[in-house]
């Protein structure tokens, strides 16, 4: 259903991604995963072309685009059948969390007020939060202002829900909250990509992971197959390393 | 001091007032407008007109308004002529009026420039993932965010316009400050401090009513918040129908 082929990408002189090919099902939950700096996340904001690619392709649906030659038109569809939760949450800081679930159906979709209320209501209902409709942003914690970005992601019903790191601006004790809500939309079968560094999680839910690496797919496959039967070095060293983060390092290493 | 004197001379110096708030008026209007135009020219880094911009920005802060003045009356018919038109001599009300929104062009832009700056890249990013053209993102995500923190700007510089215009006498423009020469002259500098208090307080009086209209547009963002408050109850109603279902 999405489909990337040959996507490059540079700043200035770097080149961050070095033709990327991904395919994604219906229904697939795929997880980037790889080291810091490696274009996972330029990746997932080409999708919706928060970052403008030099050069590929994306087929989402029925939409068949060419980055090189894409017009405001195809940006726009492009933009409106895929939803991203950002790192940052980004809510609108000036509206309540209603009318920051509420606002982008009577905008984009251009549902009438009452419409766009039920659909809101379900939704923050679904991520728990039924109870902050009046509260602004920064009067929630993080984690509610994921769950809020993550209602006002779904309300507008994409094809794709692209989540970019969601718990990594978290408190440690607010990331179970997020994830618990990002489980719940999985088991909807909602089409879904996610850049995370929670290994265990994007084990436990992923369909599909890929593992990347300085700008390239370095090996994609299932859950099984990446974390427990690769044999691929590079991936066993990057998964090791979080291995040994976890269990390893004793005290006093950390403190030599 | 001569009170008396100056409750006589009051009567003659609000007659001058109208031709103050006309200049204040129009170069304010206009101006804003000006700058609302060069902000959005500047922000989008253009490769010939923004370094003309930034230069015209910087100039028309850096030089006293008094030279401007000049500049465009003495200048501004000669550069028309040698661009072929005959435009003759603007006349010195024209000239300060189109010196003041020169100079606010420059002057609000910078004051807009940084205002628009300060609204966050994650909110754009936010209203582009969503799908929001980019006008419905300006008029409902950024000129939202952007407009509580340039009114205060706004509001100082149009103290300042107020102050500036008490120059424009230099040109021959008979507004307040050029009836009080006028009158001066021919009293022979008499009651000189009675006429300058006089004129000082009727400037005072101009920016206190320029800032009640300020503050009323900050009351009427603040409102709107309140309004949206109110609104709770008719999303209540909705609520109960929902519950129904």
């Amino acid at each position: 259903m999405l489909s990337i082929k040959d996507l490059r990408l540079s700043f200035k002189d770097n080149e961050i991604l070095k033709g990327i090919d991904l395919e994604v099902n219906k229904g697939d939950v795929v997880t980037l995963i790889g080291p810091s700096g490696t274009g996972k996340t330029t990746l997932l904001r080409c999708i919706n072309y928060l970052e403008k690619p030099a050069k590929g392709n994306i087929i989402l649906d029925d939409l068949n685009i060419d980055y090189e030659k894409i017009t405001k038109k195809e940006i726009l569809a492009l933009r409106r059948k895929t939803a991203m939760v950002f790192q940052q949450y980004n809510l609108f800081k000036n509206k309540t969390v209603i009318e920051n679930v509420m606002e982008p159906q009577m905008i984009v979709q251009r549902k009438s007020r009452k419409e766009a209320y039920e659909t809101s209501v379900e939704q923050l209902d679904k991520v728990g939060l039924i109870d902050k409709l009046e509260s602004y942003p920064s009067q929630l914690s993080g984690g509610q202002q994921q769950r809020v970005s993550i209602a006002r992601a779904l309300a507008l019903k994409p094809e794709v829900v692209l989540f970019d790191e969601p718990t990594s601006a978290l408190d440690p004790e607010l990331v179970g909250e997020v994830l618990k809500v990002i489980e719940n939309v999985v088991s909807t079968g909602m089409t879904i990509v996610l850049v995370t560094h929670e290994m265990s999680f994007a084990q436990k839910i992923s369909t599909k992971i890929v593992f990347m690496d300085k700008g390239n797919i370095v090996e994609e496959g299932s859950s099984k197959s990446i974390f427990e039967d690769s044999t691929n070095a590079r991936t066993k060293e990057f998964l090791n390393h979080f291995n040994t983060n976890k269990l390893n390092v004793t005290k006093e290493e950390v403190y030599a | 001091m001569d009170v008396a004197y100056m409750i006589e001379i009051f009567p003659k110096l609000i007659m001058t007032l109208p031709i103050t708030l006309l200049i204040i008026v129009v170069s304010a209007i206009f101006g804003l407008l000006l700058s609302i135009g060069v902000t959005y020219l500047r922000l989008k880094k253009l490769i010939i007109i923004g370094p003309i911009l930034e230069t015209y920005v910087s100039f028309m802060r850096s030089t006293p308004i008094l030279i401007q003045l000049f500049l465009v009356f003495y200048g501004l018919p000669v550069l028309m002529n040698s661009l072929g038109f005959n435009a003759g001599d603007f006349g010195a009300i024209t000239s300060s009026i189109i010196a003041l929104i020169i100079f606010n062009g420059a002057y609000l832009s910078e004051i807009l420039r940084p205002a628009y700056l300060s609204v966050e890249r994650g909110q754009h990013e936010a209203a582009d993932s969503l799908g929001y053209k980019p006008i419905e993102k300006f008029r409902k995500v950024i000129f939202p965010q952007l407009a509580p923190i340039a009114l205060p700007g706004l509001g100082n510089a149009i103290i300042y316009l107020v102050h500036d215009t008490s120059l424009v006498f230099t040109l021959g423009v008979v507004d307040i400050m050029g009836q009080a020469k006028l009158m001066l002259a021919n009293t022979y500098g008499e009651n000189k401090i009675e006429m300058y208090l006089a004129i000082a307080i009727m400037y005072w009086l101009v920016c206190l009513s320029s800032d009640r209209i300020i503050k009323l547009l900050e009351h009427f963002t603040y409102l709107k918040r309140i309004k949206r408050k109110s609104k709770v109850k008719k999303t209540k109603v909705y609520k109960e129908s929902v519950s129904i279902q």
